[in-house]
């Protein structure tokens, strides 16, 4: 792997982000519109469940980080589907950056962007809408972080499977509200039927949840979230795993739009 | 600088290649012509290690591309046939991401991107971004796209499809002024005009198969010579011919006489065509050039976009 040309792709992606800035502005102020939205719906059943003094944004807030995160998991696959639909793919190819190099540059910044638009949510909701973390900050961190590496292997992964954008879109849509949905950051698995909080856990965000909730609620701190972080960190070696598996970088993907 | 030996390539039951011989040495123009599907894009896509070949050797420079590819990209700058530039950025940010990729940077990089894109007189341009350029101004940014390292093996496949006559005059300007400076160039088309513009050694590929190579004077020397072809409304008749040379060729409606002296000939064709001349569409006399070596090389004229039934 050579960091020079890994970073010159980081970068290349960075200014196409700052050319067309509607995904990064999407997911970071839709969160803060929805979690502003859902914060009253969410009170009465925190206080029902024993939390003292909750304001709803002990579950809005988490609930909309994670579902914002898994809603953008088609970012980091259309930089590539990209690069199909201008021609540029076979010119990386043909260049000194090995396909690792263009994977890491290219998914970088998918990246950054889901931990940015996770911070920056439960940051602002302190002031507006009340949000009080009584853990610890860094576990939060070391939480959302485990989140975005898993989301985004899961997101190579599709990109690795789908032939065409649309295909991408379809999974990305699909997947995004499965994982926002069934993995409770939506509605509280308590809430959910009996199958379906049965089978939470087999998805990375459920545990997600577990640890953001144990922070933000519970007062827990980078011990408490040990559990939840190596689940997600384990998801992220399956995904990574069967998507070097499977990513043909000389397969022609179709690019519309 | 670029030796390729036995090259094969099939793509399931297609075969692209059979047994592909070629050589570059520095400061040389190839011209690998041909017409569509005749392998040109997928040799170029093979020595650019974007493709295995199912067996041959492609050595760049004296590296074994096969065996270690980044080395040998290292030396390379290919602008493939299909234009490839990042549209929503600007002209100047498209050169400094090939220039970073190939390991330029700083003030080396700065200046490599100024005279890329004077060269191909968009320094004017390179703030605007790429997405806002007209098609030969695009074209012109995906060739400098491939200069900007200074390659030392510039693969050139099909560089000015599509261009405008003005970008087509600086691209093969330059490609001159390259191939001045030491870079060896492999430059596919299916232009003969242009192969006979950049006095380049020609290597003539057809159906997967090289089928001649050489300068170009040499190749209409050695198979060129004029030829009268006479069209019909339907089957061309077969016609005796009493003067030296070859005899004439029948292919559907044309007739074809190989000639040194198309008047005279044309004269006794008319004579020997008899009755059939109220059947007569046009008569053609087809000058020694790169042309009449393919007719005389391949049996069929050159049609550029023509598509290669392959088996």
């Amino acid at each position: 792997m050579s960091p020079r040309a890994c970073l010159a792709v980081f970068r290349h992606e960075l200014r196409v982000l700052r050319r067309d800035p509607s995904t990064a502005v999407f997911v970071i102020v839709m969160p803060l519109v929805l979690a502003a939205l859902m914060q009253r719906l969410f009170k009465g059943t925190l206080v029902a469940q024993g939390v003292t003094g909750a304001t709803g944004a002990e579950f809005a807030v988490p609930g909309m980080a994670v579902s914002f995160a898994a809603f953008g998991i088609g970012y980091a696959g259309f930089a590539f589907f990209r690069d199909h639909g201008w021609g540029t793919w076979e010119r990386l190819r043909a260049s000194q950056a090995s396909s690792l190099d263009i994977l890491v540059g290219k998914v970088a910044p998918a990246v950054g962007l889901s931990l940015i638009q996770m911070v920056v949510l439960f940051i602002l909701a302190v002031p507006l809408f009340g949000l009080s973390v009584t853990g610890s900050w860094p576990a939060l961190l070391v939480t959302v972080f485990a989140l975005a590496l898993c989301l985004n292997a899961f997101a190579v992964l599709l990109t690795a499977v789908a032939r065409t954008s649309q295909q991408l879109t379809v999974f990305a849509s699909v997947g995004g509200l499965v994982l926002a949905t069934l993995g409770g950051a939506f509605v509280p698995v308590e809430a959910m039927p009996g199958w379906a909080q049965a089978g939470s856990p087999v998805l990375p965000t459920y545990w997600a949840m577990q640890g953001l909730l144990d922070v933000v609620i519970d007062g827990g701190g980078l011990l408490d979230v040990a559990g939840p972080v190596a689940a997600l960190l384990g998801f992220t070696a399956v995904f990574a795993g069967l998507a070097a598996w499977r990513f043909r970088f000389d397969e022609p993907k179709v690019y519309w739009g | 600088m670029l030796r390729v030996e036995g090259l094969h390539k099939s793509y399931g039951r297609v075969v692209a290649l059979r047994g592909v011989d070629l050589e570059v040495s520095p400061g040389e123009i190839v011209s690998l012509l041909g017409p569509n599907g005749a392998g040109k894009s997928t040799l170029v896509s093979i020595v650019a290690g974007l493709r295995r070949p199912d067996a041959g050797t492609v050595f760049v420079g004296g590296v074994d591309a096969l065996a270690r590819p980044k080395a040998a990209r290292s030396l390379i700058g290919l602008a493939p046939q299909d234009l490839g530039i990042y549209p929503i950025v600007t002209v100047r940010q498209n050169l400094t991401l090939f220039g970073e990729l190939a390991g330029l940077r700083g003030r080396e990089l700065r200046t490599r991107v100024q005279e890329v894109a004077e060269a191909l007189l968009l320094d004017d341009l390179l703030d605007r971004l790429a997405g806002e350029l007209s098609g030969g101004q695009k074209r012109r940014l995906h060739t400098a796209a491939a200069l900007v390292h200074r390659p030392r093996l510039l693969l050139l496949d099909e560089a000015t499809a599509g261009a405008d006559v003005e970008t087509r005059a600086q691209l093969v300007a330059l490609v001159r002024e390259l191939a001045g400076e030491g870079s060896a160039v492999l430059y596919s088309t299916h232009y003969l005009q242009e192969v006979e513009t950049l006095g380049a050694s020609v290597v003539l590929i057809d159906k997967g198969s090289v089928l001649a190579r050489g300068a170009v004077a040499e190749l209409v020397a050695r198979h060129g010579g004029s030829v009268v072809e006479l069209r019909f409304d339907g089957e061309a008749p077969v016609i005796t011919r009493d003067r030296p040379g070859r005899q004439p060729e029948r292919d559907g409606n044309l007739l074809r006489i190989p000639t040194a002296e198309p008047g005279p000939e044309i004269a006794a064709a008319m004579t020997a065509i008899g009755a059939h001349a109220a059947r007569l569409q046009s008569v053609e006399v087809v000058r020694a050039n790169l042309e009449t070596a393919y007719l005389a090389i391949t049996g069929r004229r050159y049609k550029p976009g023509e598509e290669i039934e392959r088996a």
